[in-house]
């Protein structure tokens, strides 16, 4: 152990110990040969410390990395993206361990499980696991700190207490970068690893994949408002619409992207809200018809939704403001309108023989809407979760044969019938109502929310919409999933320690609302505070200006941080003010660069004896400076500081820069003790 | 003049062999009107050098064995009665000498040492009632014995501080010692040495010491070591004025030696061991007994400069 280079004890303990914290958030996506390959490389690796192993020779290092190599290509398909990337990593910081000698080693395997804590924001960004991050981290520096210390101390705790001082003393430096460090937009896109990618609304819609999402008690976003929750069965959150159906799917409308956004006027009063949107891998925002929002590469498209440039990779936070009762494209193309007319050539033929009839009964459009839900109404419709097998017409079978199904049935059902009277109308796919959390004053939307529902066109009246389910199950809409599937039982039937199922435990219910209001608070403020945020928050405190000069006095406030931290440790005031000391220090400093260095309790003339020892060649100029310095000061000579300079320019002429230090090291070395 | 000094330093050299420094420091200490204690075991040269100081310098020499059994009158002198004149006449003691060995000093009752540590203060010793001036110039030369402790009195504070310094001999170098064992014996070549310097010669030397240039430059320094030992926490207590003006003179005395008539720092770091050694105790540890320790840290850590 006191091998110079050797790793102290105390730093290989802490290492060991980081490696579990760090490797412990990794468990839940790592493949299982990984954990057998930390296990056996970190049993080892005591076996080592207790001297009761070698280290492993240059063969089973290089098997050892080909092995990882190999598993990770096979478990993970490949060598290179996100996934395959972290696994490597992580397979790396453990073989590294392995292998590590000296203290050089064990500094790379520090940094690389820094960099593995990063890693793992990747996966979960959560409040929790940022807390949890500080115990591997507090570790490695731990493990930093010890390598420092001699391999004969024996205080790992001391060691920690230091570290996590540090790491307190580092929390202001923390939020003043994390207010004012500028939010720099990614310079390569970098894909989310596939564990990350959540269920949520897809591209197109099959009846069953909403019923799969409805399994799911994931969180798709929650919504603040300023001021008054809307009620329960106004929260319609537009997610996107679907205008192809094939006879199976719904689907969007082949080149919805390019389309302009249609007229719409706005009427009534405006909902204002922000909404912070879980990760979703798709580019569309959620909001309440219709709506406006200044998030920067975001647009409003052809069916109101609205749309990002980018997918949603990471928490977003955006602001919002709503008409719901505004008037939406009152006049439309013929284009729009054969687009929501469309059908499939063949198939269904009762639900298009039911349409063209309700044509003839009710010529007027709303008239026949009014009879199409109270069909849903009065007949013997029911509401499930679990609906049976619809045969290739499935239209048909659900209207005339099932009647049983959920909010993805009747949707589309609803506008096949539409589409069949000749009337347009398409599909809208998003979220309806959510959980009213009393403590954050806000609503929180999960995945069983997702919800389907109609708009169909009116000339004059623009866009309508309405909702068959409600005819059919009216507290679905107005309390929600779980008072919908009260006698099926069906609701999160897949998890049953979910927190969501135990509703009616009043305390359970305070702490899972309380919990979630946390986190809210974690991803509105910490998550959210992004490049938009960032500059509005400055605005505010520093008054209207823009990016540009907010950057430039940013820029100027680090300079002066700077300058004053220059002045603080510089200390120009305590500059020498005596011209004799002063040009003595630059006497020191020549002669430092040479490697002699002198040490405080060293007069000037036991000085230049060493420096004319270590410097012969220079002797001479030494000598005359040290002399013509010792008469002027301890002499009783008068002050004449250019004598000391002519001096020192000798000197300084003499002595080669920096030349052959590796010699007067040496030499001062053998010399410097008296 | 100086050359005088080398010759006399020269000379002593001559009988104890090996010990440059420690003469030179000796030499000083008596140019600096201080008192010298040497603390080392028996038969390292305390005897031997303190007689050779005496020859070479001219001074009249005297020794004075301390037993517990010794009486103030021992060293001061007593009066006695002179049955044909009828009167009481004074018998002066050994301590009216001009060069004062004091041997194993530590070895008498308090009594008897302060009444030697009187007498080097001040200069005159108080006999029934009269006052008597002691021979100028006066120098005490005491000697401790560390190893052998048992029924001895050791010298509190107070009085080591009335030393101006504390020396040790040490072992002598082999070569030293081979020159030792081949040759005569050094007592024996005590009585020729011839002296070397006269009383005013002396007196005009310790006249001129004072007068050696102090900067103010070098009094900063001396200030910084003095103010390092009262503010430092591993100092039991910081250094009295007596003690830096003990300083300053010994560093003067330095530089005289060395030829030069101003004072350099590296003076004060010459004679600062011997000089503060004895009145410095760590904190950690204040009965104990050296300040070695803190006088190498004074040396390293104080700005020279």
């Amino acid at each position: 152990m006191s091998r110079p280079g050797a790793i102290p004890r105390i730093s290989l303990t802490w290492l060991l110990v980081a490696q579990v914290l760090v490797i412990i958030p990794h468990l839940g996506h790592l493949p299982l040969w990984i954990l057998g390959l930390w296990l056996g490389c970190a049993a080892w690796r005591i076996q080592i410390l207790r001297m009761h192993a070698g280290y492993p020779n240059a063969w089973i290092k290089a098997g050892l990395m080909l092995g990882a190599a190999v598993g990770v290509l096979f478990s993970r398909g490949s060598l290179i993206g996100l996934d395959a990337g972290v696994v490597l990593l992580i397979a790396a910081f453990i073989l590294k361990l392995l292998e590590m000698r000296t203290r050089r080693d064990a500094l790379v395997v520090i940094f690389l499980g820094f960099f593995v804590v990063v890693s793992a924001y990747l996966f979960d960004d959560s409040m929790l696991a940022a807390l949890y991050s500080l115990l591997p981290v507090t570790a490695l520096l731990a493990a930093l700190i010890g390598l420092q210390q001699s391999g004969v101390a024996a205080q790992p705790w001391a060691t920690a207490r230091l570290a996590a001082g540090l790491l307190l003393q580092a929390v202001p430096l923390m939020l003043l970068l994390f207010v004012f460090f500028p939010r720099l937009g990614p310079l390569w896109s970098l894909p989310l690893p596939s564990e990350r990618a959540v269920s949520g609304l897809a591209e197109s819609m099959a009846p069953a994949d909403i019923a799969e999402l409805s399994r799911s008690s994931g969180l798709a976003f929650r919504a603040s408002f300023e001021g008054e929750v809307p009620p329960h069965e106004q929260l319609y959150w537009r997610a996107l619409t679907f205008e192809r159906f094939d006879g199976r799917r719904w689907s969007q409308a082949s080149f919805a992207q390019l389309l302009p956004t249609p007229a719409w006027e706005k009427q009534g009063e405006p909902l204002r809200y922000s909404i912070v949107m879980q990760p979703s891998s798709q580019a569309w925002l959620f909001a309440l018809d219709v709506a406006e929002t200044g998030l920067e590469n975001t647009r409003q498209m052809s069916d109101y939704r609205l749309q990002r440039r980018r997918p949603v990779e990471r928490t977003l936070l955006y602001q919002v403001t709503s008409w719901p009762t505004a008037l939406r494209e009152p006049a439309a193309s013929s284009d729009s309108l054969r687009r929501a007319l469309q059908l499939p050539d063949d198939g269904d033929p009762r639900s298009r023989a039911w349409g063209a009839e309700l044509k003839r009964q009710y010529p007027q459009p709303e008239q026949l809407v009014q009879a199409v839900l109270s069909h849903f109404n009065r007949e013997p419709f029911g509401y499930t979760l679990r609906p049976p097998r619809l045969g290739l017409n499935s239209i048909d079978d659900f209207l005339f044969e099932s009647r049983n199904g959920f909010c993805a049935h009747y949707a589309g059902a609803m506008v096949f019938v539409l589409r069949a009277a000749g009337i347009p109308a398409r599909v809208v796919a998003g979220y309806q109502g959510g959980e009213y959390n009393p403590g954050g004053n806000y609503v929180q939307v999960r995945q069983f929310d997702a919800h389907a529902w109609v708009e169909y066109w009116q000339a004059g009246k623009g866009w309508v919409s309405v909702d068959p389910t409600f005819q059919v199950a009216p507290e679905r809409i107005e309390l929600g999933l779980e008072e919908a599937l009260v006698d099926e039982q069906s609701f999160l039937e897949g998890s049953p320690f979910s927190p969501l199922r135990y509703r009616q435990l009043g305390w359970l219910n305070q702490l899972r609302l309380g919990w979630d209001n946390l986190n809210h608070g974690w991803q509105r403020l910490v998550l959210g505070y992004q490049g938009a945020q960032q500059l509005q928050l400055l605005q505010g405190w520093f008054g209207r200006i823009d990016a540009r000069v907010l950057a430039l006095s940013l820029v100027g406030a680090g300079g002066l941080l700077l300058g004053l931290l220059a002045l603080w440790l510089f200390k120009p005031w305590q500059r020498e003010r005596d011209p004799q000391q002063r040009l003595f220090r630059r006497f020191e400093q020549l002669l430092a660069r040479h490697a002699v260095h002198r040490q405080p309790g060293e007069g000037a003339r036991a000085y230049a004896e060493r420096a004319a020892q270590a410097l012969p060649a220079q002797a001479q100029a030494i000598g005359n400076f040290a002399a013509a310095f010792e008469a002027q000061r301890y002499a009783g000579g008068e002050a004449r500081p250019a004598e000391l300079r002519a001096h020192l320019a000798v000197l300084r002429r003499a002595l080669p820069w920096r030349r052959v230090i590796w010699r007067a090291a040496l030499l001062s070395g053998a010399t410097r003790d008296p | 003049m100086r050359i005088r000094l080398n010759a006399c330093l020269d000379a002593v050299n001559q009988v104890l062999l090996g010990k440059e420094p420690q003469v030179r420091l000796a030499l000083a200490c008596l140019l600096a009107r201080g008192h010298l204690l040497i603390e080392d075991l028996p038969g390292m040269g305390k005897t031997t050098l303190s007689h050779a100081l005496a020859r070479v310098l001219g001074l009249s020499f005297q020794r004075i064995q301390f037993t517990s059994d010794l009486l103030p009158g021992d060293i001061l002198g007593t009066s006695v009665f002179v049955k044909d004149s009828g009167q009481f006449v004074f018998h002066p003691g050994p301590i009216f000498a001009e060069l004062v060995l004091a041997d194993e000093i530590n070895r008498a009752t308090p009594k008897s040492q302060s009444a030697l540590l009187e007498a080097m203060e001040e200069g005159q010793v108080t006999i029934e009632g009269a006052t008597r001036a002691l021979p100028e110039p006066f120098f005490v030369i005491a000697t401790q014995n560390p190893v052998s402790q048992g029924g001895t009195f050791a010298l509190p504070e107070s009085q080591l501080d009335r030393f101006l310094m504390r020396l040790s001999l040490g072992y002598p170098a082999k070569a030293a010692e081979k020159a030792l064992l081949l040759g005569d014996s050094r007592r024996s070549l005590l009585p020729r040495l011839e002296p070397l310097l006269d009383h005013a010669a002396l007196a005009l030397i310790q006249a001129e010491v004072p007068k050696v240039r102090a900067s103010d430059a070098l009094i900063d320094y001396v200030l910084r070591l003095v103010d390092a030992t009262r503010s430092q926490p591993q100092f039991a207590w910081g250094l009295s004025p007596r003690a830096s003006l003990a300083l300053l003179a010994a560093a003067r005395a330095w530089a005289f030696l060395d030829g030069r008539d101003y004072v350099i720092p590296e003076d004060v770091q010459a004679v600062l061991p011997s000089v503060v050694g004895h009145r410095l105790r760590e904190r950690a540890d204040p009965t104990g007994h050296g300040g070695g320790a803190l006088v190498q840290w004074l040396l390293r850590e104080v700005p020279a400069l």
